[in-house]
Parts: C-alpha cells; structure tokens; sequence
C-alpha cells in the first residue's frame, strides 16, 4: 500500500512534467520557426475573383438582371482597385528585442504558473479512489463504511446469506440506519430462524424507526424475544419503556426494578434499568424522557445524511456536546461513557477523549466491570490507559 | 489519477492565457512568430482541456467518490450510460464541457485557418482566448469539479431522477455546440474590430460556423423540447420557460446572422450589421449562460444555484458584451460599407428577415427580463408566460413567415416582386385549399387551425416550388430539368430544406394546438378507453426493480378493429429512494405522425389508477421539422464554395489580378 501510493505519487509528477514540458514546447517551437511573410491582400483578392465568377454563374441562371450583374462587376472592381492602393501602404516596423522577451516570458510563464496554481489549489498526494478498488482492498485497510458497503454488495449479490444480514443488522442498528437494521433483522430471522437475541432486535430496530417510539409492531417483536428467552434484558427494558411512554410509569418502575434485581451487577443493562427507574420515579418525570439511551432519531440521521461534511461535523460534535454535558450531570452510564471516549477519539479530539476517559474511571471505578470495558476500549482507540 | 485531470486544467488555463496575449500582440507589432504562436498554444490548451475531461468521466464511470462532484451526483448502481452522461449532468462538470467545446472550436479554427490572413487568425484566436481564460478561471474558481472530498464516502448522491434520461446524453452537448460555436463568428467580429478592417474572407470564413452553430443549436433545443415532451409527464412541447427562452434568443439571432452573413459573402454588404449581429448572438449566448448557472431562474435546470457563481458570470458577461458593443461603437465608422442594392431585391429580403428575427428576439428577451427586473426592483412575483408570447411573438412570426417563399425567388440587386408572386401561384393556391378544406371539414370553429395549416402549406409548397423553377421543370425538357436539378449548388437545396422543416414544425404545432384530444379517468384493469377512434385497455399495474429505483407499470394494450390486442403501450410512475424522487415515464406510442401519449396519476382503490391520455396529432412533425431544418444547415455547410471556405494557398502565389470587368 505504501509502496504503491509513494509510486502513484511519482508518476503523477513524472506526467504533470511531461505535460508541462509539452505545452511549453508548444510555445516555443513557432517562436524557433522561420516565419514566413506573405502579403495580406492576396487573400482579399482571391474572394473578390471568386465573386466575379459565382456572380456570371447567378447570371447566367437568371438570379440577377444582366444590367445589375454588369453594375455589381463594377463594384466588385472598384473594391480590387483599392486592395492594390492599399497593399503598398502597410510597413511593418517592430523592435527586435520586446517580441523575443514576450516570447521568453511566455515560454517561462507556463512552467512557473501552472505549477504555482497547482501546487495551491492541487491535492497531488490524493490518490484516487474507484469504488471497486476499495472494495477490493484488504478489510484490514478497509473503513466501517467501507467493510459495510462490501457486506451490502455481497448481499446483494446472495440475498439469501442469512448470517450476513445477522451480522450486518447490529452494525446498521449502531450506526443510526434503523430502516436497514429492520430489513436486516427481518431477513435473518427470516433465513435464520428466530431468536430472543434477533427479535428484540428487531424490536429495537422499529422502534428506532419510529422515533424511539416503541409501537405495537416493536413490542410484538420483544414479545417474542421473551417467549424464546424469558430473561432477555433488552425485551424486558423495551416493553417497560413501552408502558412508560403509554403514561403506564408506575407499571413501568416495576417492571425496570425487577429486571434491575434480577441481573447481575456487571451486566450493562442493569445500570440502564436503575436509571431508568430513577427517572421514572423522580416527580414530575414526563413518560417520554424514560428512554434509557436516548440517541439521535431518525430525522436527525436524515438531516445529517443531507449535510455537507462541515454541518455533519458541526452536528455530530453538537451531539457528543450533549451527550458529555449529560455524563457531567449523571455519570453513572457506562454506555454513555463507553460512546463518549470513542466519539471523541473519533473526532479526532484525543485530548478530551485522554481527560472523558479520566473522568469515566472516576466515575465507574477503574477494576470494575466497565472499568474494563473502558480500559479495552482505551485500548483499541490508542489512548494512554495509565495514570 | 483524478489529479492529471486537475493538473491539465491548470496547465489549460495558462495556455489559454499565453493565447489571449502573444498572437494579439504579435499582430499589433507585426511579428509573425509572435502570432504563430496562437495556433499551437490553441491546439495544445484543448488536448489539455479534453485531458482533463476525460479523468473526470473516468472519475464518473469508476464512481470516485473522493470527488465532491461525483459523490454529489453519482450512484454506484446509476446504470453504466447515466454514470457517463452525469459528467455533464451538474454544475461542474457542465461548464467544464462548455469550455472544452469552446477550446475545441479554437482548435478547428487554429488547425484548418492556415489560410486566414496572419493578423486576422492571430487575433482570433485572442479573443476565443479571453473567452477561454474568463471561464477557465471561472471554473477553477467558483465551480472546481476537482475538489477532493477525504475520507471518501463510500455511495454517492445520485443523480437528479429526471436528468436519468438518454437524453441528458445528447440535449447539453449538442446545444453548447451551438451556443460556443457562435463564440467562433464573435471572436471574428470582434478580431475585424480591432484591426479596423473587415477582410473580404471574413464573410467567408463567418458563415460556416454560423451554419454549424446554427444546426447544432437547432438540435439542441429540439432534443431539449423532445425530452421535456416524454419526461416531464404532461406532454407540453415548449413551455416559454425563462431557461428555453435563454436557448431561443441566440436562435434567433443565429438565424438572422446566418441570413445576413449570405448577403455580406455574396454582395459584400450589410458589413456593419454582420458584424454587429455577430456580437449579439454571442452575448446572447453569454447571457442564456448566465440565467441558467447563476440560479437566477429555477427550473428544471436548476442544478446550478449559486449567488457567488452568478456574480462571477455577470462580470464576464458585462465585460464581453460591454467591452465589445463599446469596441463597435468605436470602430464601426472606420468600417467601409459594400455594396448596393434596391429596397425590393434579394439582398432586401434578407434584411426584412433580419428586422422580423431581431424584433423577435428582442421580443423575447423583454419577455424573458421583465419578471426578473420587476422582482428585482419592486419585490413582486410576476410571471410572463404563454399569454405575453402568444400576443407577441406569434403576430410578429406570422408575416416573417408568409414572406419566407419570396425570399429565395427574388434576384440579387433588384427584385420584381409581381414576377416572383406569380411563381408562387401554384403553392399559394394549394395553401387557400388546405385552409378552405380544414375549415369546412375538419374543424369550423377553429380560425387559427385553417390559417395555421395553410401557412403552413404554403411554406413547405413555396420551398418546393423555389427547387422547382431553379431547375426549370416545367420550362425545360424533363432530361434537362433532372440535370440542371442535380447540378443546382447544395446551398440551394439547403435553403430549400430549412424552409420546408419550417413549414413542417408549423404544421406539428398547429396540429397539437388545434386538434389535440385529451382524456382523464380512473381505469381498472380491463377497462377500455376510446379517445379520438383507438381504443386502449387498461391491463393492469405491475411492480418493477430498476437498477437504482423501483416503479409501478402501468400496461396497456391498443386495440385493432376486432378488439385484438395490436400493441402495447407501457407507462410508468418511478421512485428514486436515493433522492425521495418520484418521475414518470410517459408511454407512448407513435402511430404514423401522430402519437397516443399515457401518463399515470395517483393509484385508487382495487387496482384502478387514474389515468391521462392524449392523443397529439401530427406532434412529431414539430420534431421532424427541426431534423430537416437541420439538415438543410448541413448540406448547405456541404457546399463548394464554404469547402474551399477561404482561397487556397496554393493559388494565392498567383498575385497578378485577373481580368477584371471589361
């Protein structure tokens, strides 16, 4: 890859001074020539004979009167007569010297400017970039965006490749696709039969899609994870916040405590239950501020999708903004700090990633569970994991 | 290597900047070295310009998305022709297509004018320069297709639905052909103005490029109106859209350059006017550019809205046209008029038809400018459409088009009109009859539709008519007759057939307008709708997968007399999901002249779909006329006298003047 985009580079510098070289020629190979000089008015002459004899062919077809004819002969004389007077009048007077330094500027011009302007407004270490290409590459060189579109490629070409759609549904889900983690799922449960871990989803997938409403057609979904799996967090969370948003908030804490006490410490889900309940049970909480992991919806995905790269930038750093004001305020969200790090590190802000990944031990104890988890994480993005 | 692309246009800029001022220098001093450089720098600035239009079609096919211009107008499953033609289907890529026509324009005239005087050739090839370096930097300025877009996406924007069309392939090409082809007779013009001279070749030399520019402009506003017809789902022809005005008014002007251009070659008068018609079309031309890029105007060409890019063209624009009018005012009294001629006379006619095609144009501007000045001033929205040109426009056409036969039978110098009248006895009786019959038999009611049909009569009959007499059938044996026919100068059939393709658009627009027949009802399938004696049967919706959209088809099948299906008509509403766009594709069927035109609504319940169908009689004669038109322009272009264009070399080494007017 190196070697080859260091080559890519010199070729292009071999050819941009190749074309240089020719275009300057182009200027200077006339100015070599021995030009040569030839009056102006045999030109002139030569269309007034061409008149004379298209106008005795009009004649002789009866497009114009003989008497007319003779006139416009006379005139057309007249015309040649003064060609002659003016011919002998015209001298050509030029200092030697300023043509031969206009040439030379100009010769000169050529190399200097364009390599000038190109050098400012150029990007001649880009390569380029065909799409096949990339999609040939080795996934190790590959970008997410990249390794998805040649996941898509492929299912597009075997649409019935169950464990690719299994594989790409969580992806699409965590990217904000909702749309595409709901024709995922379906297809994997579809080719792949059903189970509690792709139902609930499913399930999550279509809420996403509605706005993180969870509709009847998501709970369906959990319902179904349940009877497959009982315990499924996820489900559980779900259908509890499907009771919240429908004003059911008492029923919901019930339902969120009792999936808090029956998970174990470490596991994610239960710091999102007890939240969830701390909300839930706080007064005056409205049922739609419940919602656990709240994330961009789908029309703020759309938004971005339509940005140009600066508003997207603008706009995803809006969202990490407020997803650390957040954890400034209730730190106890592994999820949140988890996203934060890597948002950060993302951004390319690998100072704020360093100090949110501080602020993150501190929050959740560094030997804890999701202390390692971060440590990982930390890990994998190359930040500095020692005090 | 997307970068060579960017590279050579840089490297084109500068050359075309060497080009504006060494060969004009060179001529101002005299110095033939100096203005040999022009044609070399011209050649070499084109290959550089193609160069780098070529990387970014490459850029397209191979969907390059670390190009902002492909990943805003792209799709990786855009089928392999709409991916090539979206090079040119933006803003970008566009102007970029418009420069290389210009530069290849510069080429032709730098390769085939080694027999232009030196100072003249010089100096044109200067002005196309300036018109080349403006654009050039306007496009490495405000609209760079080049601009790099890192990390790249990794799928494109799409290409707008509608642009999706085959006929994004040949529509933008074939009218900036024209369009810069005019930039030829201007930078011509404006080349005569700064010597203060007009060469005898200069006629000569301007009238094949007004032929060429002519022909291409025609093709591309007829592709342009065609494609409208099909695409936009409602089967309008010609909507006096602002955008198709701006492709009109150089039209207009192009044709009364062209005619005025025969006067100046063969009689070496209206010198002054030529010249001054040259510039306008080319400002004209300048100035369609501007309402279409600037995002002045919205319309379908809207792909371009860009306040700073229309600050840049308006600077261009007033610098060539202000610059040029003001050389003109300057020069003109230094220019020696030519010769002389009666009022009524051939020459005479030609300068009618400039004064009916001028006061067109200028027509059509007003109509085009005005809204655009009263929201300017006032704040108000108003709109000049169909009314305004109707009132106009079309008045202002109608006795232009009754004098079009006389024009070609009147003879140089000085004409008799009764004589000539007397010729067209035949074609003008043959007119008063379609006009007699369409108004008793066909249709009564309609004024408009009997005098349309016998205007348009006496214009394809007054064509035939003019090739007729000058071969002498009738007068002569019918041996002699085919021989004379056969040896009659092409110039003459070319006038002849741009004549008769006129007459044949008329005919295809008075028949839509006056005999159009339109039906709009809710069909299940099954159903059989009877419009203007065919009888459809609706046979149902159907779902489709296209490469990059999804549609809904609707099939429909004509019925022969006996109820058997004879053919099948396919008519479809499409979606785009890249772009959340809907577009129908129109069926249609041409029967004969005519075309059965299906256009699906909103679907209702139980597979019923509301349906519009038009049957358009004698529509694509407007269309077929244009193709006659321009191949009256082409085989005109074939003439002798415009292949040997300027004398030859070769016999110039002969000085002594020949015989003169004994």
């Amino acid at each position: 890859m190196e070697a080859a985009s260091y080559l890519g580079a010199m070729l292009f510098w071999v050819i941009a001074a190749v074309l240089t070289l020719g275009a300057s020629l182009a200027v200077l190979l006339p100015l070599a020539r021995q030009a040569e000089g030839e009056a102006d008015t045999s030109h002139d002459l030569e269309v007034y004979r061409d008149q004379l004899t298209e106008l005795d062919k009009d004649a002789a077809r009866g497009l114009i009167a003989p008497s007319e004819a003779e006139q416009a002969r006379a005139e057309i004389a007249r015309r040649i007569i003064k060609l002659d007077a003016e011919s002998g009048s015209k001298a050509k007077s030029a200092s030697p010297l300023a043509p031969r330094l206009v040439g030379v500027v100009a010769v000169l011009a050529i190399p200097v400017l364009t390599w000038s302007i190109y050098t400012a407004i150029g990007s001649p270490d880009v390569p380029s970039q065909p799409l096949k290409a990339r999609l040939e590459q080795k996934p190790a060189d590959s970008s997410v965006d990249e390794l998805i579109a040649r996941a898509e490629a492929h299912l597009i070409a075997n649409p019935s490749d169950g464990r690719g759609w299994d594989v790409l549904a969580p992806i699409y889900q965590r990217m904000g696709r909702a749309d595409d983690a709901v024709t995922a799922y379906r297809n994997a449960i579809r080719l792949e039969g059903s189970t509690a871990a792709r139902q609930s989803g499913l399930g999550e997938a279509i809420a996403g899609v509605s706005g993180g409403i969870v509709t009847s057609e998501a709970s369906v979904a959990f319902e179904a994870a349940l009877k497959l799996e009982p315990a499924n967090p996820k489900a559980r969370y779900f259908l509890g916040l499907a009771l919240a948003q429908e004003g059911k908030v008492a029923e919901a804490a019930i339902a969120w405590r009792q999936l808090a006490e029956s998970l174990p410490a470490d596991s994610p889900w239960r710091s999102v239950a007890e939240q969830a309940v701390a909300q839930a049970e706080a007064p005056g909480a409205p049922a739609n501020q419940a919602a656990g992991a709240p994330g961009p919806n789908q029309s703020d995905i759309d938004a971005a999708a339509s940005m140009s790269s600066g508003d997207r930038t603008a706009m995803i750093e809006g969202m990490v903004a407020t997803l650390d004001e957040k954890l400034r305020q209730n730190p106890r969200d592994p999820e949140g700090w988890l996203r934060l790090v890597r948002s950060y590190q993302v951004l390319g802000k690998t100072e704020l990633a360093q100090e949110a990944l501080g602020r993150a031990y501190e929050a959740l104890g560094r030997d804890s569970e999701d202390g390692r988890k971060l440590t990982e994480l930390a890990g994998s993005l190359g930040l500095k994991v020692t005090e | 290597m997307v970068e060579m692309g960017h590279f050579a246009l840089v490297l084109a800029l500068v050359l075309s900047l060497v080009q504006s001022l060494v060969p004009l220098y060179g001529a101002y001093k005299g110095d033939a070295k100096l203005m040999a450089v022009g044609g070399p720098v011209t050649v070499t600035g084109f290959a550089m310009i193609a160069l780098s239009f070529a990387v970014l079609t490459l850029a397209y096919v191979q969907s390059d998305f670390s190009l902002v211009n492909v990943w805003e107008n792209s799709h990786s499953l855009k089928p392999m022709i709409y991916k090539f033609t979206g090079t040119w289907g933006n803003h970008e890529g566009s102007m970029l297509l418009w420069v290389m026509i210009l530069s290849f324009f510069g080429a032709l005239v730098a390769a085939f004018g080694s027999n232009l005087p030196a100072t003249l050739r010089a100096n044109v090839l200067a002005v196309q320069g300036w018109i080349g370096t403006a654009f050039l930097l306007f496009i490495l300025i405000t609209s760079n297709p080049f601009t790099r877009l890192i990390p790249a996406p990794i799928e494109g924007k799409d290409l707008n639905p509608i642009l999706q069309d085959i006929g994004l392939a040949v529509h933008p090409p074939l009218l900036y052909l024209g369009y810069v082809g005019f930039s030829v007779c201007f930078s011509f013009a404006v080349a005569a103005l700064i010597e203060g001279r007009i060469d005898a070749a200069w006629a000569r030399w301007v009238r094949p490029w007004t032929l060429a520019a002519w022909v291409f402009l025609t093709g591309g506003i007829a592709m342009g109106s065609y494609w409208a017809y099909y695409e936009l789902g409602w089967g309008g022809f010609w909507f006096w859209d602002p955008v198709e005005n701006a492709s009109f008014m150089p039209w207009l002007a192009g044709t009364a350059l062209l005619h005025s251009a025969i006067v100046m070659e063969k009689r070496s008068a209206l010198k002054i006017w030529t010249l001054l018609l040259a510039i306008l079309t080319f400002s004209l031309s300048l100035l369609g550019t501007f309402l279409v890029r600037s995002g002045v105007l919205t319309s379908v060409h809207a792909f371009a809205s860009d306040p700073s890019r229309g600050v840049f063209i308006l600077g261009i624009l007033t610098v060539f046209i202000g610059g040029s009018l003001a050389l003109f005012a300057l020069r003109a009294s230094s220019l020696t008029a030519g010769g002389i001629f009666h009022p009524i006379s051939r020459e005479g006619a030609l300068v009618l038809n400039n004064l009916f095609l001028t006061t067109a144009t200028a027509t059509v501007l007003i109509g085009t400018l005005y809204p655009l000045v009263v929201e300017a001033l006032f704040g108000e929205k108003i709109s000049v459409g169909e009314p305004f040109f109707n009132l106009t426009f079309g008045p202002l056409m109608m006795p232009l088009l009754v004098l079009v036969p006389f024009g070609p039978l009147l003879a140089w110098k000085r004409g008799d009109v009764a004589a000539v009248a007397q010729r067209l006895m035949f074609a003008f009786g043959a007119a008063l009859l379609v006009v007699l019959v369409t108004f008793l038999f066909i249709d009564g009611a309609s004024v408009f539709a009997a005098l349309g049909a016998g205007l348009a009569t006496w214009l394809v009959l007054g064509a035939l008519t003019d090739l007729a007499l000058k071969a002498g059938i009738g007068n002569v044996a019918p041996k002699v007759a085919l021989r004379r026919f056969l040896g009659l100068p092409r110039s003459v059939f070319g006038t002849a057939l741009a004549h008769l393709g006129l007459g044949l658009t008329l005919l295809g627009i008075v028949g839509v307008l006056s005999f159009e027949k339109e039906a709009i009802l809710v069909m299940k399938p099954g159903q059989v709708l009877e419009i203007a004696s065919h009888r459809l049967r609706f046979e149902g919706l159907q779902p489709v997968r296209g490469p990059n959209f999804t549609e809904d088809q609707g099939r429909f099948s004509l019925l022969g007399p006996a109820g058997q299906p004879v053919a099948e008509i396919v008519s479809a509403k499409r979606f785009y999901p890249v772009r959340q766009m809907p577009t129908t594709e129109a069926g249609i069927k041409t029967l004969w002249l005519s075309q059965l035109y299906i256009s699906l609504g909103d679907e209702a319940n139980d597979g019923a779909v509301v349906v519009r169908v038009w049957w358009k009689p004698l529509v694509t004669l407007i269309w077929g006329g244009t193709l006659v038109m321009m191949a009256g322009g082409f085989v005109s272009l074939m003439d002798r006298r415009l292949r040997v264009g300027a004398p030859a070399k070769r016999k110039s080494a002969d000085k002594k003047p020949s015989p003169v007017a004994t």
